[in-house]
């Protein structure tokens, strides 16, 4: 069975159609990729999800079991993390708290929760800045506390939106790294990204998607070579 | 500074004034103080921690002390089974307007406590059945109470210094509790960023009507007292916009989240508040607001919160 189902979602705002009768699933240990130009429908498909909106129409099941119409935090305690495309930390709270605070969402005693959040800070590379303001960190490191503190919610499905978007080539091999860890400590990865190297590097699978609509589905060799995915990121030629 | 020693301390500092002095007047003045300390620490909670700026609180005040005065002018129920009430109905108030307020966020919120409080002001003023109107309800004697063996004298200060000291101290208390509790955290994780919460799993509706709570009983058991106290209430008296706002500067001027804060916002603001009003008998409303803004502009953490900053950067 996948672990994420999604089925003919909807979404529409006023009269404009941001995403269309879209379907696509997420296997358990993958890093799928979705893409596609700017105002495509992506950022809005992880609110869908993660239930910071509702559908219009369409289903969105996880390992079985519908998710439409839970509230935010409901969705994470039934194993859906997520990150933000623009930078959410808590920012006048320290890197550890930022990420105990995530703990908190499965173990209830704060020390073993503040354990919990120390080891996957050392996991993402930040052991060193635990005392330090989340928001005196630079943006790599903002975008890497967001991964610790959607991880330490123990989810079991990890929604990524641009985790490298202003991210340097450094920063970005780094980044690849963390996600490719991520999977293979067991939790499976939505992912996404402009970066098109890096996505077309760690991805399993990649879904386009444009104006709301799917548009390609499969490995990304196959993907990037598709002609209708081409005139959708360069537009066809009028005559 | 071990916490039993601190505790004893306070504990000290809170039962001594009345056996130091029997003027009326400073007597008055503590009080005066305490309640202020009260009604600045149960709004902290909320606007403190979860960073929710109510602009209404004395909804919960005013329905704390009309349920006091009216269970007691009406029903024989004692005043202080009548506070403890009045801090219960404000909580069952509470519920109703969390649930409405907490949908939206920042600004707006604000501006929803601001208009519940009018129509809840209104309401009273119109209620005349329930609320005596704008007459308001008065009450003439309190009952015989003997506590250890003495009558006490309602006439004499005492026995209001050593409840509302009481009341205070238990604010204070459930905001340290409150501090160190996993809800507290969930409330600075919403103060800081709602959405980030929500995405970790934070129940935020929960969490703020839950603090909402604990904030409009403290605010009721306040507004009880003050009946009790003044043994007088009108809508004017304990439904204004000025004492909502007041609990907003007790709470900015001391120091967010803090316990100290409203102890020490209460302090400076009735002592200032007096001798403005003893030196400028026209206008004295206008230097009482200048406080506020250089507190404001230079002091944006609080005069607790900024003293506590500085300590930790002594060289």
């Amino acid at each position: 069975m996948p672990l994420l189902t999604v089925t003919d979602l909807t979404k529409d705002f006023g009269g404009l159609r941001a995403v269309s009768r879209l379907s696509f699933d997420a296997e358990p240990g993958e890093i799928l990729g979705l893409i596609g130009p700017n105002g495509a429908g992506k950022t809005t498909v992880f609110n869908l999800v993660t239930g910071f909106l509702r559908p219009s129409a369409g289903r969105i099941l996880l390992e079985g079991r519908s998710v439409v119409g839970l509230r935010p935090h409901a969705i994470t305690r039934r194993g859906i993390a997520r990150t933000f495309q623009v930078v959410k930390p808590f920012p006048r709270l320290s890197v550890l708290e930022n990420v105990t605070l995530a703990a908190f969402s499965h173990e209830a005693a704060r020390r073993r929760a503040e354990a919990l959040a120390a080891q996957i800070l050392e996991r993402v590379g930040l052991q060193d800045k635990l005392g330090s303001l989340a928001a005196d960190l630079t943006l790599g490191e903002q975008k890497r506390l967001e991964i610790a503190r959607a991880l330490a919610t123990d989810p079991r499905l990890l929604l990524l939106d641009e985790p490298m978007g202003g991210l340097n080539p450094r920063e970005v091999n780094a980044a690849c790294a963390l996600v490719e860890q991520i999977r293979a400590d067991g939790v499976s990865v939505i992912l996404v990204e402009h970066v098109m190297k890096a996505i077309m590097r760690i991805s399993n699978r990649i879904v386009v998607i444009h104006h709301g609509e799917k548009i390609a589905d499969g490995p990304p060799e196959r993907v990037v070579n598709d002609p209708g995915v081409i005139a959708a990121y360069l537009g066809t030629r009028v005559v | 500074m071990t916490r039993g020693a601190a505790g004893a301390a306070v504990l000290v500092l809170v039962l001594v004034p009345p056996l130091l002095t029997s003027n009326p007047f400073l007597l008055h003045l503590a009080i005066t103080v305490l309640l202020w300390t009260l009604l600045g620490a149960a709004w902290n909670l909320l606007g403190g921690f979860a960073g929710q700026v109510s602009f209404g609180h004395s909804t919960f005040f005013g329905v704390g002390a009309y349920t006091t005065m009216i269970l007691y002018l009406k029903g024989g129920l004692a005043p202080w089974y009548g506070m403890a009430l009045g801090g219960i109905v404000a909580v069952l108030v509470s519920l109703p307007i969390g649930l409405i307020c907490f949908r939206l966020r920042g600004p707006y919120f604000s501006l929803s406590t601001l208009a519940v409080a009018e129509i809840v002001r209104l309401v009273a003023l119109n209620w005349e059945g329930l609320t005596n109107g704008p007459v308001g309800l008065l009450i003439t004697t309190l009952p015989r109470v003997a506590w250890g063996g003495r009558i006490l004298d309602w006439e004499s200060k005492v026995p209001f210094y050593y409840m509302i000291a009481t009341f205070a101290l238990a604010s204070m208390l459930a905001t340290y509790r409150l501090s160190r509790a996993r809800l507290g955290a969930y409330l600075l994780a919403i103060r800081e960023d709602e959405d980030a919460a929500e995405s970790v799993g934070i129940d935020t509706v929960r969490a703020k009507v839950l603090t909402l709570a604990l904030s409009a009983f403290f605010t009721g058991l306040g507004g009880g007292f003050y009946g009790l106290y003044f043994r007088y209430v009108d809508p004017d008296a304990v439904f204004p916009i000025a004492l909502s706002v007041e609990m907003v500067f007790i709470a900015v001027v001391g120091g967010l989240a803090t316990v100290i804060g409203p102890v020490i916002g209460a302090v400076f603001l009735t002592t200032i508040g007096e001798m403005f009003r003893e030196h400028f008998l026209v206008g004295h409303l206008i230097f009482y607001g200048l406080f506020m803004m250089l507190v404001i502009r230079y002091l944006p953490e609080g005069i607790w919160g900024g003293a506590r900053r500085a300590w930790a950067k002594r060289p």
